[in-house]
């Protein structure tokens, strides 16, 4: 089965490894990854901040492109281009006038009939059906994931609607257990991690981002696991400042969903490019004999 | 933030709370004050200003305060606090419009930096159609020195935040998460457009 796939621009560059996780564990669940021809940035929020027009025109031109894919469904693994995206394609629906004066500017027009999902929504139907569970090689027993949903998975700037719980997701949980991992419950899955002021109002974020480490710890989690790029480098990027600026301990590497399916598939930690964490992630899971 | 008593004058309270209301597409006058947003927000402790107040002071035409407070410039737009209001308001969208009013109004941002990131962010957007984190950087730190420079922040401000950022740098560079190529759409001209129709939608 063919999708239609948005990466954005982290996957094009620092997460790059996100893009080539995606594409190989969606190979091994029956799944090819089409990306869309001439994607453009969808301007995350900084669109939002400068510019309405522009924050819902420079997704629509992924619509029109992804609409003209002929596909019928389209993956959109980073956070913040989905919220994005999701929330142009209902306003653009709800708005027809704007719609057409967009449309006038693209070659490929928008229609409004490709469906976008979430890289959760996939994998939980996937857990679901069973189909993960018969491609697994090992079991991560004795992996203890927080399970860090950020901001953009479950909360929009408008009247969206999600199938999961919006202040206590299970998604990712039920694909952690799918995987034999034991997610633990806490109260930080859906806090920010402060997004784009890691870089721009860098005391804020470690703030931020440190009431999330020592709930996990708190808990006794062992790794963080997430689905957004932006909250994957913050957490793990900053890590050392955050522990060092309010005198944490210990270190939590911090997983893509997509590793801990990899290594549960039975890829190598090359294959799925661990090296590329800033938190050692390879310690854990020798420690735990799962590599 | 000054705590001093709200006035209520309706000459000003007019026109401001109309455009944000507009521009935002939030009804601010359906707040109740119940402070569910503000107990929700996580850079409220910091900002001293939550959302229930920024949006007391609109309706009260309170011009200045409302453009000038750390809660416009410290929103991290997590949604939570339209999210979790009873009235679906969300702050969020209002601190961008606020935001934008000022940069309009050529005021001087709260938190330059902030203003920074995201006009730098859109610019190589229009340039190429996609970000490239490195020239991104590079030119946001550009940005900042410059301003440094000029409001006399001198150059030991200006080498510590490079400091900052050179230390990430490298660490990205070891870790193989910097990308040197320059990633950019082919129809740029279909970007072009998209970004002179924006500036003829704002009215020039
Ligand atoms: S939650 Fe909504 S109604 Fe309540 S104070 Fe905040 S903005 Fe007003
Ligand atoms: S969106 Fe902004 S104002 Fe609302 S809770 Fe988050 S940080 Fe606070």
């Amino acid at each position: 089965m063919q999708i239609a796939y948005y990466p954005g621009c982290s996957l094009h560059a620092s997460s790059e490894l996100y893009d080539i996780q995606c594409k190989k564990v969606f190979r091994q669940l029956g799944i090819e990854l089409k990306e869309i021809e001439d994607w453009n940035c969808c301007g995350a929020t900084s669109a939002s901040k400068t510019d309405d027009f522009l924050s819902v025109a420079l997704p629509a031109r992924n619509l029109g492109i992804a609409d003209a894919s002929g596909l019928s469904e389209m993956l959109i693994p980073c956070s913040s281009c989905y919220n994005r995206t999701l929330v142009t394609q209902k306003i653009l629906y709800e708005d027809p006038e704007l719609k057409n004066k967009i449309n006038i500017e693209l070659s490929k027009k928008v229609e409004g009939k490709i469906r976008i999902s979430s890289i959760l929504d996939i994998l939980v139907s996937k857990a679901d059906s069973g189909e993960i569970a018969e491609k697994l090689i090992k079991k991560l027993e004795g992996l203890k994931p927080a399970c860090y949903y950020g901001c953009l998975l479950t909360r929009f700037p408008g009247d969206i609607k999600i199938s999961d719980n919006i202040e206590n997701p299970q998604g990712m949980e039920t694909v952690c257990k799918a995987l034999g991992a034991e997610p633990i419950d806490w109260s930080y899955k859906t806090d920010c991690c402060g997004a784009s002021a890691a870089v721009n109002d860098t005391d804020t974020s470690l703030f931020l981002m440190s009431k999330i480490i020592k709930d996990a710890l708190e808990r006794e989690a062992n790794c963080f696991v997430t689905t957004c790029p932006m909250c994957q480098i913050n957490m793990d990027a900053y890590q050392d400042q955050v522990c060092e600026c309010y005198g944490i301990q210990k270190k939590l590497p911090v997983f893509f969903i997509t590793e801990l399916l990899g290594i549960a598939m039975g890829f190598t930690p090359q294959g799925m490019q661990l090296d590329r964490h800033f938190v050692d992630s390879l310690g854990l899971l020798k420690e735990l004999k799962l590599i | 933030m000054s705590s001093s008593v709200l006035q209520f004058e309706p000459e000003l309270s007019q026109p401001l709370i109309q455009e944000v209301m507009s521009r935002s597409g939030q009804n601010l006058l359906a707040c109740y004050q119940c402070r569910r947003c503000a107990a929700g927000c996580p850079v409220g402790d910091e900002t001293g200003v939550t959302p229930d107040r920024l949006i007391r002071m609109i309706i009260l035409g309170e011009r200045e305060e409302a453009l000038n407070n750390l809660l416009v410039w410290k929103c991290v737009a997590c949604y939570t606090c339209g999210t979790r209001c009873p009235n679906n308001i969300q702050t969020a969208r209002i601190n961008e419009t606020l935001k934008q009013i000022s940069k309009e109004a050529h005021i001087e941002p709260l938190l330059p930096k902030v203003s920074a990131f995201h006009d730098v962010f859109l610019r190589l957007t229009s340039h190429f159609g996609r970000v490239n984190e490195l020239v991104f950087i590079g030119l946001y730190e550009m940005r900042n020195a410059k301003r440094e420079l000029k409001h006399g922040g001198g150059w030991k401000a200006v080498a510590d935040e490079m400091k900052n950022h050179a230390k990430l740098g490298i660490s990205m560079m070891k870790k193989k998460r910097m990308h040197f190529q320059l990633n950019r759409v082919k129809r740029l001209s279909e970007i072009k457009r998209l970004f002179k129709k924006a500036k003829d939608e704002a009215g020039g």
